[in-house]
């Protein structure tokens, strides 16, 4: 009988069951996956942004010895793929996205020819052997460039570099803005950054002749959704083919994604009858893994005298690069939904233009089009409060909605289930010692030192979501077994990878189930396992999985009722802590899962076992919010930024874990920070990637990091029974407009109305300059 | 990531090592240069002549008044010398700010100043202390000064043919100071201002130009008296500061000014 | 990327020009350039291996003269690939007597691709301003004595 426990396990702050082998070195990932006659494949990838190939000679690579094939699109295009987009947007025309380049090469790092070998040395030296002839075409990179009249065609034949129009408007915007007190405009670039997760892509892929069966191993964060729209693709029936994630270093959205190299390591398995084993090096994944954001947009916001805030017009260039991934045309169309903030609008209005660019494609990276929406909002909220002359912590009460206002209907349409900005902004502003924080910058500004103060409110939506409004489904599939010995299995159809719902979800099912955590185990990533499932994106997995299993655990909960009942005697059980209780009489699981699978004393109609899996259909997204308030001092010679404090409160409703929640919070703001300070996916005009290594493409490292003040408000969600909200994007959306605001708050007594990112040290420095900083 | 294939020596001796090398032979110190240039297949060196098997190159020894540095002294090495830091700590100084904990580990003094990257650290105060480097190759040793060492871009006085052995610098004051402004991806330097300060004080700058140069224009201005916010403004006269995508030649120009300033001035306060 | 520069070398504009397109010489002028097949008129196949001090690729390619209006002006063309990437490279040159010597002024445009963009960017413009400057420092030896 194990020891009750004196707290429950919802709401401490455990450490992860997930780190000790991670910390050890003894977790598994793709590429320490083996298999006896594994080959290698490797791809050979195009040095420019755009050009004819008039010619591709293998023989010398093919006569290598050791080389098992030298492919071409040629010899794959008609066999597998091409790269599926699930995004239904009117786009009216797509690029056909083969596997290999057909005739021509759309961007640098475009794959051209793959090579297979059973030895990686011989692999890499037989790819250099690979003789490609190209003629160069013009290569258009800049999205507003490829707007010109004259501009170079990303892809000539579609006669335009216009991908698709696509047009978000309510409320009488005209009417709204002709009644304005003053429109307040700002053109903001959102610069385009590359996710370089720690570990890069790469998967391993294994046919079985004799039963059909295709596997692949894939560091991916949608193995389901992999085996939905891969088996098509490849020619293997869907429940033929089994998609395994193992243990992943790293997605944050570029490896929600379905890439050429998957399909293409699938087909070489079955075409070649030996398992293939593909790993990108690093400059693969800089040029050839999605990048993140870049859009260009001209915002204008209504207002009054007063500082209401009326409406918010923007018209939107996104970037979407040469080809669609799984959702690239979609994702700035989120930056549309979420253009109200926190906000009580009466118009908004969003021309958005997706633009083709000889760049790699463009897709959801931590945020997806949501960090735009907010890093937008709250920008102008500080240019409003600039040109009006307010306060623009005042600025941002005054529009809040109030708490008895929710659930919130948006000027986008958004119905926000719970929120309380005044709180969380309130609450920020205590921890931050607010007052004393506007002291120190008057002090400092006194003694000559250049400081500022921002803060970002903000709301995100997450939890995705209601099947209505996604590509295939919104829903989430658990299953809970207990099995003979009493422990507990837990499988979930969402796929952590470094979230922690081995823990979180041990912690839910063990206080509901009332069994020590221990005896958890939480399974995800298989599809032989988990059968059904939507993964992880969208901060969904601990909302959508977490009440999918909590589904699960009320079933078992009716039907062991049932049982102890019957075996108590009783007509009617209580069920408290894990134990079924009637009168002075008790059973507990171990007892109870005995009986249920040895089956010799079943109630008449009770089926043996102790298991049940569920859908849940969530009603509605889930919408965290909080304020970030951040300060900073800036060195007048070399524009180098320094935070010199940090405060973050975030609402994410009831915390299971508090560890996690503030580990994806912190690891949020560290993204930020890039983005603001350095991060920047740089191709010259000629379409090359100039950050191709992380010798020039800079990532946050810890020095870099402030010590965080973390707070946080509580409002539970009304989307769920368990009260609660996505949290791992949240922090990303909400830092980047508050360190950013605190920046331009510190440059704004030189004349510094805005600034684009990343805000580095020379582009800060010259905007001293400007202002007349000495 | 996987280099061209290549033929591997070990020699015991500087003799033998000299002799194995050619047009295309490299010779392998710390490695941390050469291999990831080698893993990007930017470097294709046929031989690689791997000189950690021979005895006696690292070492940090006082010898007739100076500071000998044997060439495969780690910067780790150097960084936890007491006798440097007490007696050249322009050294002990700059060594902690190379790269990070397992570049200094493993990488040497002298293969970074054989490499020549125009961004590397050591340089600028290689010329400020006017240090000598020894050179040995197939017709003996020879000693070149610091101010020939650094021919250009990626290319030092060293031969295809021979090897860097020994670095002297003299001892000084505690007056001195290596200010660097770092390549926020890579940690190189944009500008790394290396001052001994003194009756004659010298700036080493590194980062800024396709070498490292001595600030001659700077050095005079600060012999005939002006201050050092006057002479610092000429820390960048006279030569070609690179553009890369990181920092214009303006602002690598502005920041060797800075720089200078900032490392005469905690120079000067230290004494 | 662009770069502009202006060189003086010694003799006329006639030997200049015809030192500066002479296949022979051009090879010798540019440092490791192992092969120059000519393969029509102003047209040449080369095998160039090229680069900064120990980081030298293996590139073949096309070098042309164009647009040739003797002795005032041309355009040099030079393509090359290989596994460091490619090199395309635009070059006007105009010359204009000096007393004794000719004033050259080279105007060129160039395109880096591949490998050596993506992870030398920092490095190319003074590479290739060295090479530029190393190819007239070689021509103004071979130009010396032609008055």
């Amino acid at each position: 009988m194990p020891a009750t426990k004196t707290k429950p396990y919802i709401g401490q702050p455990l450490k992860r069951v997930e780190d000790p082998r991670l910390i050890k070195g003894i977790a598994s990932y793709v590429d320490d996956l083996k298999m006896p006659g594994m080959l290698h494949m490797a791809i050979l990838r195009s040095p420019y942004a755009h050009a004819k190939i008039t010619g591709i000679k293998t023989t010398t690579a093919k006569a290598v010895p050791g080389v098992v094939a030298v492919l071409t699109g040629a010899d794959v295009n008609d066999k597998c793929g091409p790269v599926p987009c699930a995004a239904a947007m009117p786009v009216p025309k797509v690029p056909k996205h083969t596997v290999l380049a057909g005739d021509r090469v759309y961007f640098v790092g475009h794959p051209v020819a793959v090579v297979v070998a059973a030895d990686r040395y011989v692999l890499r030296d037989a790819l250099d052997l690979i003789e490609v002839d190209y003629d160069a075409l013009p290569a258009i990179a800049d999205p507003e460039q490829a707007l010109a009249k004259d501009a170079a065609l990303a892809h000539p034949d579609f006669g335009t570099n216009v991908a698709y129009t696509w047009t978000l408007a309510n409320g009488d915007l005209d009417a709204v803005f002709k009644a304005a007190d003053r429109i307040v405009k700002q053109k903001m670039v959102h610069q385009r950054v590359t996710p370089m997760p720690i570990e890069p892509r790469g998967c391993l892929t294994s046919y079985h002749a004799g039963e059909g069966t295709m596997t692949l191993w894939t560091s991916t964060q949608v193995p389901h959704l992999i085996r939905t729209l891969v088996p098509g693709l490849i020619g293997i029936p869907e429940n033929k083919m089994r998609v395994v994630a193992p243990e992943v270093g790293g997605g944050f959205g570029a490896k929600l994604q379905i890439y050429a190299e998957e399909i293409l390591c699938c087909h070489l398995a079955q075409r070649l009858a030996a398992p293939v084993k593909w790993i990108e090096s690093r400059r693969e994944n800089a040029s050839s893994t999605i990048h993140g954001r870049a859009q260009v947009g001209y915002y204008e916001v209504a207002v009054k005298k007063d500082g209401t805030v009326l409406a918010i017009k923007a018209r939107s260039i996104a970037d979407l690069g040469a080809y669609f991934q799984l959702l690239t045309p979609m994702i700035p169309t989120l930056t549309g939904l979420m253009l109200a903030g926190c906000y009580k609008l009466k118009a908004v209005r969003m021309d958005l233009t997706g633009v083709y660019t000889n760049t790699m494609a463009t897709d959801a990276y931590r945020g997806a089009g949501r960090p735009e929406a907010t890093y937008l909002v709250e920008r102008l909220m500080d240019c409003v409060a600039d040109e009006l002359g307010l306060d623009p912590v005042k600025v941002r009460l005054k529009n809040f909605p109030k708490p008895s206002e929710f659930p919130f209907t948006t000027a986008t349409g958004l119905v926000y289930d719970s929120g309380n900005y005044a709180g969380a902004l309130k609450k920020a502003q205590q921890l931050a010692k607010w007052d004393a924080l506007l002291k120190q910058r008057d002090t400092a500004r006194k003694a000559g030192k250049i400081f500022g103060v921002g803060l970002s409110t903000y709301v995100e939506i997450c939890a995705l979501g209601p099947s209505k409004i996604m590509p295939a489904g919104g829903w989430e599939w658990g299953c809970v077994r207990i099995e003979i010995s009493g422990k507990v299995t837990v499988i979930t159809g969402t796929t952590p990878h470094g979230q922690g719902q081995e823990t979180s979800f041990a912690q839910l099912v063990g206080d509901k189930l009332g069994v020590p955590m221990e005896d958890v185990v939480v399974l995800r990533g298989d599809t032989n396992v988990a059968h059904f499932g939507r993964d992880t994106y969208g901060s969904r997995t601990t909302v959508v999985g977490g009440m999918a299993i909590v589904m699960c655990i009320d079933k078992i909960i009716e039907k062991a009722g049932k049982l102890a009942a019957h075996l108590l005697g009783a007509k009617k059980v209580s069920f408290k802590n894990g134990t079924f209780v009637a009168g002075k009489k008790s059973i507990g699981w171990p007892q109870l899962a005995g009986e249920a699978y040895v089956a010799k004393n079943l109630p008449v109609g009770l089926e043996p076992g102790l298991e049940a899996s569920a859908f849940y259909e969530p009603p509605n997204c889930t919408f965290p919010f909080g304020t970030h308030i951040v300060a900073v001092e800036i060195d007048r010679d070399t524009g180098q930024v320094k935070i010199v404090k940090y405060v973050a409160v975030d609402d994410c409703g009831p915390q299971i874990n508090p560890l996690l929640v503030e580990g994806q919070v912190q690891g949020g703001i560290a993204h930020s920070i890039g983005q603001v300070l350095f991060e920047r996916t740089v191709y010259d005009e000629n379409g090359q990637l100039l950050t191709g290594e992380f010798m020039d493409y800079a990532m946050p490292r810890a020095g870099d990091i402030p010590v965080y003040i973390m707070g946080s408000t509580v409002t539970p969600s009304t989307s769920n029974a368990l009260g609660i909200k996505g949290v791992g994007e949240a922090g990303t959306i909400g830092a980047t407009p508050a360190i950013a605001n605190a920046i331009i708050d510190a440059l704004s007594p030189f004349g510094v109305r805005h600034l684009d990112l990343p805000l580095t040290p020379e582009k800060v420095w010259l905007a001293l300059q400007k202002g007349g900083a000495r | 990531m996987i280099p061209a294939a290549f033929d591997y020596h070990r020699p015991g001796t500087l003799a033998e090592a000299v002799r194995l090398l050619n047009d295309d032979a490299k010779v392998l110190a710390g490695g941390h240069s050469l291999i990831p240039a080698m893993k990007l297949r930017l470097a294709q060196p046929k031989v690689i002549i791997d000189i950690a098997g021979i005895g006696d190159l690292n070492y940090i020894r006082e010898r007739a008044g100076k500071l000998a540095i044997g060439a495969m002294t780690t910067h780790f090495d150097i960084e936890s010398s007491n006798l440097l830091a007490e007696q050249c700590p322009l050294m002990t100084e700059l060594a902690p700010q190379i790269g990070d904990v397992q570049v200094r580990n493993k990488g040497t003094i002298g293969g970074s100043l054989v490499h020549a990257d125009p961004a590397a650290d050591w340089p600028a105060a290689i010329l400020a202390l006017d240090a000598e480097l020894d050179v040995t190759g197939p017709s003996g040793g020879r000693t070149v000064k610091a101010k020939d060492f650094f021919v250009d871009m990626l290319q030092s006085a060293v031969g295809p043919n021979e090897i860097l052995t020994e670095i002297r610098v003299p001892a000084t004051s505690r007056s001195v100071a290596y200010v660097k402004f770092a390549q926020k991806a890579s940690g190189f330097a944009i500008a790394g201002v290396a001052v001994v300060a003194g009756k004659l004080t010298s700036v080493g700058v590194t980062g800024v130009a396709a070498k490292a140069y001595r600030a001659a224009a700077a050095e005079a201005a600060l012999r005939s008296g002006a201050s050092f916010s006057d002479a610092a403004q000429k820390a960048a006269d006279g030569i070609d500061p690179l553009t890369d995508i990181h920092a214009s030649g303006d602002f690598r120009a502005h920041l060797a000014r800075v720089n200078t300033l900032r490392a005469l001035e905690r120079a000067t306060a230290r004494r | 990327m662009k770069l502009a520069a202006t060189y003086t070398l010694p003799g006329s504009r006639d030997k200049v020009y015809a030192a500066l397109t002479d296949a022979g010489t051009i090879q010798k002028c540019i440092d490791g350039c192992e092969k120059l097949v000519q393969t029509g008129d102003g047209a040449y196949d080369a095998h160039l291996k090229i680069g900064v001090a120990g980081l030298k690729g293996s590139y073949v390619g096309k070098v042309q003269l164009r647009d040739r209006l003797p002795p005032e002006s041309y355009t040099l063309l030079i393509e090359g690939k290989g596994s460091p990437g490619f090199v395309k490279a635009t070059a006007k040159m105009q010359l204009v007597a000096s007393g004794d010597s000719t004033k050259l002024t080279c105007d060129a445009e160039a395109q880096v691709g591949g490998l050596i963009a993506a992870v030398g960017s920092r490095l190319i413009e003074a590479a290739a301003r060295k090479m530029m400057d190393e190819f007239f420092r070689k021509m103004a030896i071979n130009t010396t004595g032609s008055a």
